[in-house]
């Protein structure tokens, strides 16, 4: 008998403080979501903030940019960004993949809000090397209707995008150097996916032309910067790197890449 | 008030036969083995992860981000998903913002992530596990006759068993946040609980209103998580004990349950272009989403039409199974 009044009093007292301690907090919640803007009790992340201050890795790298940077057509997934930090690794120096930021269909004027984001920013500041690629769906924009044949854009068409987007491509750069000066930043300039196909490969080859010409231009103001061709890799061997759709290299297109990359970056 | 008076003994007889049973103990058997099983495998995601990202949760972070922007542009994933995850972007963009991590590991942050988690499914389970044969158990044992010749009214006997029922499910509740923080702090460290979690994200379709956004500290955001699926729990308590009446056999009374929540389960997943839907009990327990932020299963849900959904359906089994025990016949 006295064993289970002990059951019965621990049972009934703690049960009841349960259930006050859970209508408190159903209440609370209630009324918190009713309303949020009730102020800041608490100002985030003051405890983090220490670790901010971590010294980016010579080798380390960051890509970021359009689906080129992203390793779009790549069956194994690893685009040049994270075969480049293979190569490297491969010739002895430590090199990790930071992020790959790279986004589908990015063109620059989609990139420049990119970086003032505050993850992006992070990302880039602690990379030792900076793997940039843009501009290629400001100039061959809508690639789907240009596989199609439905649209094929004209002279004139494509020299207002060149113009249009050399603008955005120096704000990039100027950007890109002020969130990080002291990494290398390595552009990957265009090649003309449309060099085996006939009335695009003139358009094409003119534009890639004036638009590698303008952004070895930028680029050559600033300390610290690469320019990596590709023009010439995929005009006589696109169905060798190009993958299925015609405009991305597949896994060898971005090995040839990655490697060019690897030859041009300094070694102590 | 004198009605009243005699109710208190038949409680305590209820709850020693509770516990007599093992009925609550088997329930914190239950968490004492799955618990550890939870924590780790996250530890073991959390390593997987580590070895990619290093200490490094800003570079993870961003990574989430990126990636689900990527999938925004593919016409391939559906719109519903899309729009959840343009309100994770927000999200993370703001807790990167805010130089916050949204994932710091540790006891406290398990917990929460764990009654996240279990609102809509593990726990209303453990509530049928007590709820589901308080009455049919007397019958399917015969043990009712013995209870019904007492000269006592039956809606006193049915509401003893209603009232212990709902101490079960506090102590459920409580239990499992203890049990949980206790056994995840063998794996993670018992640090965490002044970790800031941002709530009062608003949704307007695919935008996050983020004028409400603060941050709690996570053991404030755990109390009101608690809360919430307490009120969860004794609406589906309520349910378990109305179809307990009205099923005789306890193992039919338990499919009915599961079923139900399992039911549920699926419809949240599908369901939000069958907008009526939205009434049933079983889509509206995720009542935690609403602190979160995360969109609601179907459109047009709000915390007070869930509520109000929640408390009349509870009130309803309610009715009924009053109804129904005090005016049925007892054969067998």
């Amino acid at each position: 008998m006295n064993r289970t009044s002990r059951i019965w009093r621990w049972a009934g007292i703690s049960s009841a403080m349960s259930t006050l301690l859970l209508l408190a907090g159903f209440i609370y919640a209630v009324s918190d979501i009713a309303n949020p803007s009730a102020e800041a009790r608490l100002q985030g992340g003051s405890s983090t903030h220490t670790e901010k201050n971590v010294k980016a890795g010579a080798w380390d790298v960051t890509a970021i940019g359009d689906s080129l940077a992203k390793g779009t057509g790549d069956d194994t997934g690893r685009g040049f960004a994270r075969r480049t930090v293979d190569l490297l690794n491969k010739e002895g120096e430590t090199s990790k993949l930071v992020n790959n930021l790279g986004i589908n269909g990015l063109t620059t004027e989609e990139l420049l809000p990119m970086l003032e984001d505050p993850g992006v920013k992070y990302a880039l500041q602690h990379a030792g090397i900076i793997l940039l690629s843009i501009g290629g769906n400001d100039l061959f924009n809508g690639t789907d209707t240009l596989t199609a044949g439905e649209h094929v854009p004209t002279q004139a068409e494509i020299d207002a995008a060149i113009d249009e987007s050399s603008k955005h491509f120096g704000e990039v750069v100027a950007q890109i150097k002020k969130i990080n000066v002291q990494a290398l930043l390595v552009y990957v300039s265009l090649y003309n996916p449309f060099s085996d196909l006939e009335g695009m490969r003139e358009i094409g080859n003119d534009a890639v032309a004036r638009w590698n010409a303008m952004a070895m231009n930028a680029l050559g103001d600033y300390e610290g910067t690469l320019v990596v061709p590709t023009y010439d890799l995929f005009t006589q061997n696109s169905s060798r790197y190009l993958s299925s759709d015609h405009f991305h290299p597949n896994g060898d297109g971005y090995q040839a890449i990655a490697e060019r990359m690897a030859q041009g970056i300094a070694r102590e | 008030m004198k009605a009243l008076n005699n109710i208190f003994p038949l409680v305590k007889n209820e709850t020693i036969k509770m516990i007599k049973k093992k009925r609550f103990y088997v329930i914190l058997l239950v968490l004492i083995v799955l618990v550890p099983m939870f924590a780790y495998a996250q530890l073991r995601q959390a390593e997987d992860k580590r070895e990619k990202f290093g200490t490094d949760w800003r570079r993870e972070v961003q990574q989430a981000i990126t990636d689900n922007q990527n999938s925004l542009g593919s016409d391939r994933v559906p719109e519903e998903w899309k729009k959840y995850r343009q309100i994770y972007i927000q999200q993370m963009k703001y807790y990167l913002e805010h130089d916050v991590n949204p994932r710091e590991p540790g006891g406290v942050s398990f917990t929460r992530e764990f009654l996240d988690n279990a609102a809509t499914l593990f726990i209303p389970l453990l509530i049928m596990g007590v709820g589901s044969d308080i009455v049919s158990s007397e019958r399917t044992g015969g043990t009712v006759k013995m209870l019904l010749t007492r000269p006592i009214r039956r809606w006193k006997i049915l509401l003893s068993k209603l009232l212990t029922l709902l101490m079960f499910v506090s102590l459920i509740i409580v239990s499992t946040c203890l049990i949980c923080y206790l056994i995840s702090g063998l794996f993670f460290g018992y640090r965490g609980w002044n970790m800031p979690v941002f709530t009062g994200f608003q949704l307007r379709g695919a935008e996050v209103d983020i004028s409400g956004v603060h941050a709690v500290p996570q053991w404030q955001y755990i109390f009101m998580q608690a809360g919430l699926i307490w009120f969860v729990s004794m609406v589906v308590a309520a349910l378990a004990f109305m179809v307990s009446v009205l099923v005789r056999s306890t193992s039919a009374s338990i499919v009915i349950m599961m079923a139900t929540l399992i039911a549920g389960n699926i419809l949240t997943n599908m369901a939000s272009s069958w907008t009526s839907a939205k009434y049933l009990f079983m889509v509206n327990l995720g009542l935690t989403n609403y602190l979160a932020g995360t969109p609601a299963p179907i459109e047009g849900m709000t915390l007070g039409f869930s509520l109000v959904v929640l408390a009349v359906w509870g009130a309803c089994s309610l009715v009924v199974s009053f109804l129904v025990f005090t005016k049925q016949d007892i054969l067998n």
